[in-house]
């Protein structure tokens, strides 16, 4: 154990003693129902969170108007009805049974709300940067005051519902944070002008729900510390720091300081941004406030945020996706066993969900969503009625998490990796860009996993079919094969072979814009090479999380690379590469082709087949695809095996 | 929550097919289907068909009387 002597020590928020500094962040799932109640998933979800052993778990942003102009997410849930009490109360008791204090967030998503209306309401009718978001409308003085109304309703509701603090979200583009920035606050009535006046909603809300609940009930605010809109006009961060000091003077009991606006034009939360990149805000805003401060934001492992505590730049740890992906943080951090904590890659699959109205999901964490499903296993899987021999040819991610699971429900498990270390592509793909390499804490963590489940690991061991003998599963898990295409030229190349050797040529044309494509590309191009990249489909990177690929797409055009969308490549002749493009046939030429077009491996089940009774199919070998749904599908086989 | 398809009001244009990220979708007799196993539920085709023929099954809280008494 390290000790965290800070993260682990009592902590203070108004009149409560909170048992540790980490706070499950407010979070939407989406998965509430559609007209705002609570569901059993979204319960059995928080009380994971709570069990997991946060000091103080929050709730995520419940919308306060009945009209919905402040519902910014399908499934989010409504508190602007007592007839919602009885739902939120069943996450304040799951949340209680645990000893954590349960914290209920009001947002009204403002700029981002209307999710099922044809507007958005905001203090002035600033055009929407991301088409995404509905047409704004500006709201009435009446309008502004009723908002204030509907939060300090909220809040009573919320208390009647057993939460113990209340959280005022102020953020990222929602209904504060636009009347807070000078950016989308137009105003020239009481609630526009300067910063003190753009604060007015902020104030009067904090005001109204401090007057209505009492000093018993902490009230707290989420805000941001820098805006990032410096191209459209934004609050300076000095505007920004004031506004700590502005919402401590109207009664706040804690603050939170976040980062960015979703239309910002830089990422906040990827992996290129380094861990701990956003302390200093935190620390600078703790120096003109004398409430606790809190941060989530790529503060992603607990000795980072222990550091941070120590330092003093936070009083209180908050955490978003390190706890979707892994609720039990806490109590492994607490525990020592920092290794087996699943950890978060930034992947932002969770968020982009949201926005295509569809539940979050974890590439790293399966049962996400199914905490309240046994059969699922977060709480650990069934042994299998029969214990199987089990081959997993492949140590990838499809692989080490069959192998793992297959273990877990009590099967013999041998995992044969030809390469002498264990990853697949995941070793690859965390050579391609600044930060990538915390796609390695996977490996490791699916490395922990085998290893306790005792499964025998044998690397650097290729398989034949006749190998296969004996096991009652083979599982292929090789990864998929790259496309070939006919004639030749001097140097073609795979992928893997461009990630594991050197590279001395000068020009390169990689085949295939999808993930694999831009990825190598992003890599060559990285290490000075001139690069092409020849996509038959009208677009690259249809397998690419958009949260990643405008900034991939924007790295590679800043580094010059060619991008060739509708051009098909058909082969090779004398060492150049023929392609069909819409005006007809284009030749390229390079001194090294990179074929990065993937196919699956069915054609060699049959092979297999021969020898092993049962035989399947698991990750890229199944069908070319993303790092989550290997993972996934291998939990899947796994768990019926 | 896995996307469904309105048969009627598919053109069979193929926008979703081009969309899709795990290429869970193809055209049956011009109309376009998800193959259940790789569809990953992200709703992309849901968000780009033109037609509106595809949407997300979201569920709403019913029956209200039976649920909300304590």
């Amino acid at each position: 154990m390290k000790g965290y002597k800070h993260l682990f020590s009592p902590g203070r928020i108004g009149p409560l003693e909170v048992k540790n500094r980490i706070k499950y962040a407010a979070t939407v799932t989406n998965f509430n129902f559609r007209d705002g109640y609570v569901s059993d998933r979204e319960v059995a979800y928080m009380e994971a969170q709570a069990e997991g052993g946060a000091g103080i778990v929050t709730t995520q942003g419940a919308y306060p108007d009945p009209k919905g102009e402040g519902k910014g997410f399908m499934g989010q849930m409504a508190i602007y009805d007592d007839r919602f009490i009885p739902g939120l109360a069943r996450i304040a008791e799951a949340i209680h049974r645990h000893g954590a204090l349960a914290a209920l967030q009001i947002m009204h998503c403002g700029r981002e709300g209307g999710v099922e209306l044809d507007y958005c309401v905001m203090p002035s009718a600033v055009p929407q940067r991301l088409s995404y978001f509905k047409p704004p409308r500006e709201m009435t003085l009446k309008e502004v005051e009723q908002a204030v109304k509907d939060h300090i309703a909220a809040a009573r509701r919320a208390v009647a519902a057993g939460f113990d603090i209340i959280e005022i979200s102020g953020i990222v583009g929602y209904l504060i944070s636009a009347f807070i920035s000078r950016y989308t606050n137009r105003r020239q009535d009481r609630y526009g002008g300067d910063l003190r006046s753009r604060c007015r909603l902020m104030v009067e809300v904090l005001q109204g729900i401090k007057a209505e609940v009492g000093d018993g009930i902490p009230v707290g605010i989420r805000l941001c510390g820098l805006e990032l809109l410096d191209d459209r006009g934004g609050n300076t961060p000095e505007e920004s720091l004031e506004t700590f000091k502005i919402a401590e003077e109207a009664g706040a009991d804690y603050v939170s300081a976040t980062i960015g606006w979703h239309e910002s034009a830089r990422s906040v939360i990827t992996r290129d941004v380094p861990m701990g990149h956003w302390l200093p805000v935190a620390r600078r805003v703790k120096e003109v406030v004398s409430i606790p401060v809190m941060m989530a934001f790529r503060i992603f492992t607990p000795e980072l945020a222990e550091e941070a505590i120590a330092r003093g730049d936070i009083d209180f740890w908050e955490v978003c996706r390190p706890m979707i992906a892994d609720p039990r943080l806490p109590q492994k951090a607490r525990e020592g066993r920092e290794g087996e904590i699943v950890p978060c890659l930034a992947c932002n699959l969770c968020f982009f969900r949201l926005y295509y109205h569809q539940p979050i999901m974890c590439t790293v964490r399966p049962t996400l969503g199914h905490e309240g499903e046994p059969d699922w296993g977060y709480r650990g899987l069934p042994k299998a009625s029969r214990r199987k021999r089990v081959l997993v040819i492949g140590g990838g991610p499809a692989g080490m998490e069959f192998a793992a699971t297959a273990a877990e429900r009590g099967h013999e498990v041998v995992l044969c990796e030809a390469q002498g270390e264990l990853g697949g592509s995941l070793r690859y793909a965390a050579k391609v860009e600044r930060g990538d390499e915390e796609l390695l804490r996977f490996v490791r963590c699916l490395e922990g996993r085998c290893k306790r489940e005792g499964v025998q690991i044998r690397l650097s061991e290729g398989v034949s079919p006749e190998g296969a003998k004996g096991f009652d599963t083979v599982v292929l898990a090789t990864g998929a094969r790259y496309a070939k295409l006919p004639g030749e030229a001097p140097s073609v190349l795979t992928p893997p072979e461009v990630f594991e050797g050197s590279i001395s040529s000068e020009r390169a044309v990689v085949i295939g814009g999808q993930g694999v494509g831009i990825a190598v590309a992003l890599y060559l191009s990285g290490k000075g090479l001139k690069v092409s990249i020849v996509e038959g489909e009208r677009r690259l990177g249809r397998d690419v999380n958009p949260f990643y690929l405008w900034r991939y797409l924007q790295v590679l055009k800043g580094r010059g690379v060619e991008i060739l969308t509708q051009h098909e490549a058909l082969r090779f002749e004398d060492g150049r590469l023929m392609c069909r493009c819409p005006e007809g046939e284009r030749t390229l030429e390079a001194d090294l082709f990179v074929m990065a077009v993937r196919e699956d491996r069915w054609a060699e089940l049959e092979t297999w087949r021969r020898w092993a009774p049962e035989v399947l199919l698991v990750g890229d070998a199944r069908r070319p695809r993303r790092l989550h749904n290997a993972v996934h599908e291998a939990y899947r086989l796994a768990r019926g095996l | 929550m896995i996307p469904v398809v309105e048969k009627d009001l598919c053109t069979g244009c193929g926008r979703c097919l081009e969309v899709c990220p795990p290429r869970a979708i193809y055209l049956e007799g011009e109309r376009a289907k998800i193959e259940k196993e790789f569809c990953e539920e992200c709703g992309l085709c849901a968000s780009h068909c033109p037609q509106g023929a595809i949407t997300i099954p979201w569920p709403h809280y019913v029956p209200h009387s039976e649920r909300i008494v304590p």
